[in-house]
């Protein structure tokens, strides 16, 4: 039987703004009691394929991740597949692997994917190789973890 | 026959990871043969620089989301050579059986989802499904098995956790290893009808041969992953694992920014086909029948056998993984502490082989335990220099034959390395000129 719900955090602490993800992910599991469900926490780092089998274990997946939708650093903007495909928008789960449709296309072909999957991009500013974030996500932060929290609240009250 | 044509084929992915294959013909004379890579600089050894040595590990398991257990083995080896460490019994086994789990997920998923749908004329792994799901199947279940075994192992199956200095934070129990092994029993199975299926397409790999050096750790006890001696099929053994860079020896081309390697020769190959060219006669009995029913001998200079040789690679870390589970039972497991260093300064080498080849790590830590340098030699940047030679002895052999063909050769040859980017070479775009 499918469990319920699993926030999962994408990208790469060693590739700056790529690590937002993760970082969004940290703080909701640290204030996972202002959450009402159980929900699970899942650090998705940068691997592909293997979240093949992750995502098709839950009914809902809510996915964080850095994702170039040519907004402005920090702007966050929730996705579905479909809104994804019609925008053409790549959303990397690696530098290795295949994107995150293709994932998706074949837990589809599979019947295996989530019924509801929403993403949340953060734009990014600069992914080059690195550990820190750029000044711009850095300073928006605070503000990105708070949001998070309250659209993750809201979903799941709804 | 006299023809003009070019073949260029560009990766277009945001990927550090770039490579290219640049090919152009002159009334049927090549003019220009390259393999390009043109990777960003990366810089993981500076980030390892400033670093204490107990945080090294988390650092270099982010390098790649495939082989990230074997970044960090090979760093945890690299601390503990510097640190004086001598890990336990049970520790060692564990690591083998955590290589093997990445063995196994990282080989089955370039067999099933990128050399799969060459082999059956499918454009991707997608294309698969419908004539093919019955095999598209039995990949995604023998991937989420080696998934779940990594996610046992090593406590979550992407980026692992538990791996440290000394040995393991936390020890799977005797009940989820005894459940384990009932799994690996049921997907040998699996892998021996898998094994046909892939022979039934495997006359689609080109017959094509050139001799060359192979390179990777080799072992009197065992079919090497974990530990060994650098063994090359040119020059034999080499017990001073220190002086790697003697046998490694790196250098740089003008058109490309990623460093190539040489060692008795113009170049070498690393990878499952060397190991099974090295070290074949230690291979378990039923990864052998595989690689009997593919008539696959060592030597074989056939770099598209790679693939194969990674199936029957495949075989045999299920197969060696129910024999260190039989060990680590019959032994009764332990929850042991990691074992603390006695110093925190030295300069420590570790090896170990990664689902693409020979990886080694390289740190010297200070008085304080900081590390102040780092070296990393990865696999796939070793096999840059023996793409490009097989590329100039195959395009005169292949060069009467259309274009999309040739095209789709070269391709294939260089997923054949499984080199890190070989991921996106089904999104690539091509033009003829």
């Amino acid at each position: 039987m499918k469990k319920k719900i699993a926030v999962i955090g994408l990208g790469n602490p060693l590739r700056r703004d790529d690590a937002i993800g993760l970082l969004l992910l940290q703080y909701l599991q640290q204030n996972k009691k202002k959450l009402s469900k159980t929900i699970d926490f899942i650090d998705g780092g940068t691997s592909g394929m293997k979240l093949l089998h992750l995502l098709g274990d839950y009914d809902t997946v809510l996915l964080l991740d850095a994702v170039d939708f040519k907004g402005s650093p920090g702007e966050i903007k929730k996705f579905t597949v479909d809104e994804i495909k019609n925008q053409k928008i790549q959303v990397f789960l690696s530098t290795h692997e295949p994107d995150f449709l293709t994932v998706y296309a074949l837990l589809k072909e599979l019947d295996k994917a989530p019924t509801h999957l929403v993403i949340f991009g953060v734009q990014p500013k600069d992914i080059s190789h690195g550990t820190r974030l750029s000044q711009e996500l850095n300073r928006f932060l605070p503000i990105l973890q708070k949001q998070i929290l309250e659209e993750i609240q809201l979903m799941i009250e709804s | 026959m006299s023809k003009d044509f070019s073949v260029h084929v560009e990766h277009v992915t945001r990927v550090e990871g770039h490579g290219n294959i640049i090919l152009d013909v002159k009334n049927g004379k090549i003019e220009k043969l390259q393999w390009n890579v043109v990777e960003a600089p990366r810089f993981f050894e500076a980030m390892l620089r400033g670093q204490q040595y107990n945080e090294l590990r988390s650092i270099t398991s982010r390098i790649c989301g495939i082989c990230s257990i074997g970044h960090s083995l090979a760093s945890l080896k690299a601390t503990e050579d510097a640190l004086g460490v001598k890990i336990t019994n049970q520790t060692a086994t564990l690591r083998r059986l955590a290589i093997h789990a990445e063995n196994m997920q990282s080989h089955i998923l370039h067999i099933g989802y990128l050399v799969a749908p060459d082999l059956v004329g499918a454009g991707s792994v997608f294309s698969m499904l419908g004539k093919h799901t019955d095999t598209v199947l039995k990949i995604v279940k023998l991937h989420r098995l080696a998934n779940e075994m990594s996610d046992l192992i090593c406590g979550r199956t992407i980026h692992p956790i538990r791996l440290v200095v000394g040995g393991f934070s936390l020890q799977p129990t005797e009940k989820q290893l005894i459940q384990l092994k009932k799994r690996l029993l049921e997907a040998q199975e699996l892998t021996t009808e898998l094994a046909p299926i892939i022979l039934s397409v495997a006359g689609n790999l080109p017959s094509f041969t050139r001799e060359t050096e192979y390179i990777g750790l080799t072992s009197d006890e065992e079919y090497s992953f974990y530990d060994g001696d650098i063994a090359s099929t040119d020059t034999g053994r080499h017990p001073k694992y220190q002086d790697y860079k003697e046998i490694m020896q790196e250098y740089i081309v003008p058109h490309s920014t990623a460093k190539y390697a040489k060692h008795a020769r113009e170049s070498y190959m690393v990878g499952a086909l060397a190991r099974f060219n090295l070290n074949s006669r230690q291979l378990h009995p039923v990864a052998q029948d595989i690689a009997t029913l593919f008539k696959l001998k060592a030597i074989n200079y056939n770099p598209f056998m790679n693939t194969i040789a990674q199936l029957v690679e495949f075989s045999h870390s299920i197969q060696d993984s129910i024999s260190l589970i039989d060990t680590l039972v019959d032994q009764g497991i332990k929850q042991e502490k990691p074992v603390k260093p006695e110093k925190k300064a030295g300069r420590g080498v570790g090896i170990v082989e990664v689902p693409r080849g020979i990886l080694v790590h390289d740190y010297t830590l200070n008085s304080q335990g900081y590390c102040t340098k780092a070296n990393c030699i990865i696999p796939t940047n070793q096999n840059h220099a023996n793409i490009q030679q097989d590329m100039e002895k195959l395009v005169p052999e292949i060069i009467n034959q259309p274009e999309k063909e040739i095209e789709l050769t070269l391709e294939m040859l260089v997923r054949a390395y499984d080199p890190c980017i070989s991921c996106s070479t089904h999104y690539l775009d091509v033009s003829f000129k």
